[in-house]
């Protein structure tokens, strides 16, 4: 592993941030000219550029040096940006993204596009002024400079006493800008005296037009010494100095060895030597590795288990003299989970940064204008449900703009303004994180819809005829249904609002529209904060213990034998004029002879009641995956230990309700 | 040895200068990330030693250094620089910077400006 991969993750994750930041403020002037975008879309280029030159990533250091070339243009007022522009740097940021993708895979981040990219940038570069491209090297234009600072007056000296000095210097070959470096001793001797003559002439050392060599007078009385001092840096090849006032003194001349003294410590690697950190009150923010924090979220779900187990023992065992301490662990245990819960708690921006660039793109390339407004983006949410959340939100967001929004003449002539919007929301709501997508365009057509469900047989066209607005608008979300006439590329290809809502149920959400014709829709997301706790009812069923996520159930009733129907050879119950299919769940938990009890189901519309022996109440549990040895059972979504010690299943309602 | 405050907007080029230094024996009094907090931690920490960014959100770091330089004008502050910055770092040098490291930053040559204006 070579020194710099150490510094990789962090090169990874600052350089996402800094690519984020580029196509944020990008979008922002591409709406609006800003003077902070800009400056903040060169800082960003520049940070990124300057790390991936000490990460020795060449390809984007070029990259974003070309970047920072032309917003430096802009900068100056020298260009102006404008859509093809933008366009380039869109491209330009997509290829950013491209290799930070490859290096973080361990890569060297040059993909074939490269060249094409640093080109495309360098022609914009002196495009006003006709330079060819590509040849942009060179000194920066003067008014790069024009930030009203005044050079420093030379220092005033009393001149009696004070010697005049000839100082010829010369630069090692191996010095970085030596034109700074001539700077930087001029500066110092200027403070021990005045110069009288710099030759070369001050300004063209200061250009760096010099071969590395130059000769001050000076009048000073700060002695040869302070000179001497003054004149000994490293990249001094070579300082003679001459006291002009006494005639007989030959110069004072200090030669260095050639090569240079750079290579004398070369073995001396960067390396961390904490003793000698004063603790730093500075360092307020840690970066951890998320896998960690899995592994801590995992150790104290594994607490949590045992709290409960050791809380049983206790019970079983009457010992009265541990109930206090388990008291104290208790609530230790408690807080650290809280704890663990809100650090992995990340904030929404986090997906929603990336939205706007979509925005822009699609509405682009389908002629309509959109008006984007993102709300709410500071709520939290637990990382794991973060993670399967962008894919969901990027499909509703397309959607939105090609099948929802109108191009503007459309909207025009059904008197609506020219530019339509989409509002992305989010919002805690108690227990629940709320996140909304909503648009002003045409909204679902349901006739067109009740056609289209018609015709790919979801349906009989009795049936359809019947059915609610809400029911048919439910059938967007059947595998392969797409209202799409034309596929285009964004979206309509039929994978579309199903899988949405498969995945959003993964992450033990649910998803919902509403929609007016011709007023617009609104697709509400309804996620858990965190998938890794959850409250469940329990209940026994055939004397076996099952768990019920307690978002699942509507409501609990008693089971009254004179209300069940058959109908269509399922058992149903009349439960205050609401006609539900009851489900006995004998083949999961074998026929249990005193199911009284009527636990009352929910799935997205679709509700269905369940018969069970007995409630033992409702609990906050850790959900665990089925083992691998186990594989997938149906019915069942994961396992749960309570305090008992007991391995409880979970039902899993979603697959109940939809395979019914 | 000296006592050092570390300004750049980026965690990143701060932990691999701080490595550097840690190596050469320097302490490492702060950081500041952007060009106010420098000015601010300046006055709080009273470092020997400043290395400054020169593209920083809020306030650059040529507007620190003046800042730094007003509060003390014998403050050492070392310029961090890049391709393309040069004209910037000029204008530092006038303003009072006392040297310069380049990026990507080698070890030694870092080490040796900061010991040269350190003893200056």
């Amino acid at each position: 592993m070579s020194e710099l991969d150490a510094y990789r993750s962090l090169y990874i994750a600052e350089s996402r941030e800094n690519h984020e930041n580029i196509v944020k403020n990008l979008l922002v002037l591409e709406s609006e000219s800003s003077p902070e975008a800009i400056a903040e879309i060169f800082r960003a280029a520049h940070s990124l550029k300057g790390m991936s030159a000490s990460m020795d990533f060449k390809g984007m250091e070029r990259l974003c040096h070309a970047m920072e070339d032309v917003f430096q243009e802009i900068r100056n007022g020298k260009m102006a940006v404008t859509h093809t522009l933008m366009d380039t740097l869109l491209s330009a940021s997509d290829t950013i993204e491209t290799m930070l993708d490859d290096i973080e895979a361990g890569g060297p981040g040059i993909p074939d596009e490269l060249d094409d990219r640093v080109d495309d940038l360098k022609r914009w570069i002196g495009h006003e002024e006709g330079v060819v491209p590509g040849g942009v090297p060179g000194p920066a234009p003067e008014h790069a400079i024009d930030m009203g600072i005044q050079d420093v007056a030379a220092p005033a000296i009393d001149m009696a006493g004070s010697s005049r000095y000839c100082i010829s210097l010369c630069l090692n070959e191996s010095c970085d800008n030596r034109n700074l470096r001539a700077m930087i001793l001029l500066q110092n001797l200027e403070e021990l005296g005045r110069l009288e003559k710099v030759t070369p002439d001050r300004s063209i050392v200061e250009d760096g037009d010099f071969d590395g060599r130059f000769t001050v007078e000076m009048v000073s009385d700060a002695g040869i010494d302070a000179i001497k001092t003054v004149t000994s840096s490293s990249d001094v090849k070579e300082a003679a100095i001459q006291d002009l006032q006494s005639p007989s003194s030959s110069p004072a001349v200090i030669k260095k060895a050639t090569s240079p003294p750079v290579e004398k410590d070369e073995g001396k690697k960067p390396g961390l030597k904490s003793e000698k950190v004063e603790k730093g009150r500075e360092v307020k923010n840690i970066r951890v590795d998320i896998t960690r924090l899995d592994v801590m979220m995992n150790l104290v779900e594994d607490l949590v288990i045992n709290r409960g187990r050791i809380t049983e023992i206790a019970r079983e065992h009457q010992m009265k003299d541990l109930d206090e301490t388990l008291n104290m662990i208790g609530r230790s245990v408690s807080d650290l989970q809280n704890l663990m819960m809100n650090i992995r708690m990340i904030p929404l921006t986090h997906i929603f940064n990336r939205f706007p660039r979509t925005v822009r793109d699609i509405a682009n390339r389908e002629g309509k204008e959109v008006d984007f407004i993102i709300e709410g983006g500071d709520t939290e949410l637990d990382r794991s449900v973060m993670d399967g959340l962008n894919d969901p939100l990027m499909h509703l967001i397309r959607n939105a703009i090609d099948h929802g929004i109108e191009r503007p003449d459309i909207r025009v002539s059904a008197g609506k303004p020219r530019k339509g919007t989409l509002l992305l929301s989010a919002r805690r709501d108690r227990d629940n994180v709320i996140i909304t997508i909503q648009d002003d365009g045409q909204g679902i057509n349901a006739e067109r819809v009740r056609k289209k469900a018609i015709e790919r047989g979801l349906v009989s066209a009795e049936e359809a005829g019947g059915l609610s607005r809400e029911e048919v608008t439910d059938f967007l979300f059947r595998p392969g249904f797409s209202t799409a006439d034309a596929i285009t590329d964004i979206s309509g290809r039929g994978v579309g609002l199903d899988v949405v809502r498969t995945t959003l149920e993964a992450l033990k959400g649910t998803i919902k529209v509403e929609s007016t014709e011709g007023a617009g829709s609104k697709f509400e997301l309804l996620l858990p904060p965190t998938m890794a706790i959850v409250t469940v009812m329990m209940v026994r069923i055939n004397g076996r213990r099952c768990a019920i996520p307690v978002h699942n159930v509507v409501e609990v009733a008693s089971l009254e034998e004179e209300c069940i129907h058959m109908i269509g050879g399922h058992e149903t119950i009349l439960l205050r004029n609401e006609v539900l299919p009851l489900d006995r769940l004998d083949d999961m938990f074998g026929n249990s002879p005193r199911t009284d009890i009527l636990v009352v189901l929910q799935h997205q519309n679709r509700k269905r009641s369940i018969a069970v022996d007995l409630i033992e109440g409702q609990q906050e549990v850790v959900i665990k995956p089925l083992s691998t040895v186990v594989g997938t059972c149906r019915g069942v979504s994961g396992v749960t230990i309570p305090g008992d010690g007991e391995v409880v299943p979970v039902l899993d309602v979603n697959a109940i309700i939809k395979e019914t | 040895m000296g006592r050092i405050l570390i300004v750049d907007d980026t965690l990143f080029m701060r932990t691999l200068l701080k490595n550097i230094l840690f190596s050469g024996g320097h302490t490492i009094v702060g950081e500041a990330g952007d060009g106010d907090e420098a000015i601010a931690k300046y006055q709080e920490l009273k470092p020997d030693l400043v290395t400054m960014d020169v593209v920083m959100p809020k306030v650059n770091g040529i507007e620190a250094l003046k800042g730094i330089k007003t509060f003390d004008p014998n403050a050492k502050v070392v310029m961090c620089t890049a391709v393309g910055q040069e004209q910037m770092v000029k204008l530092a040098i006038k303003t009072g910077a006392k040297g310069y490291i380049v990026k990507p930053f080698q070890a030694p040559k870092v080490l040796e400006e900061i010991k040269n204006v350190l003893g200056s």
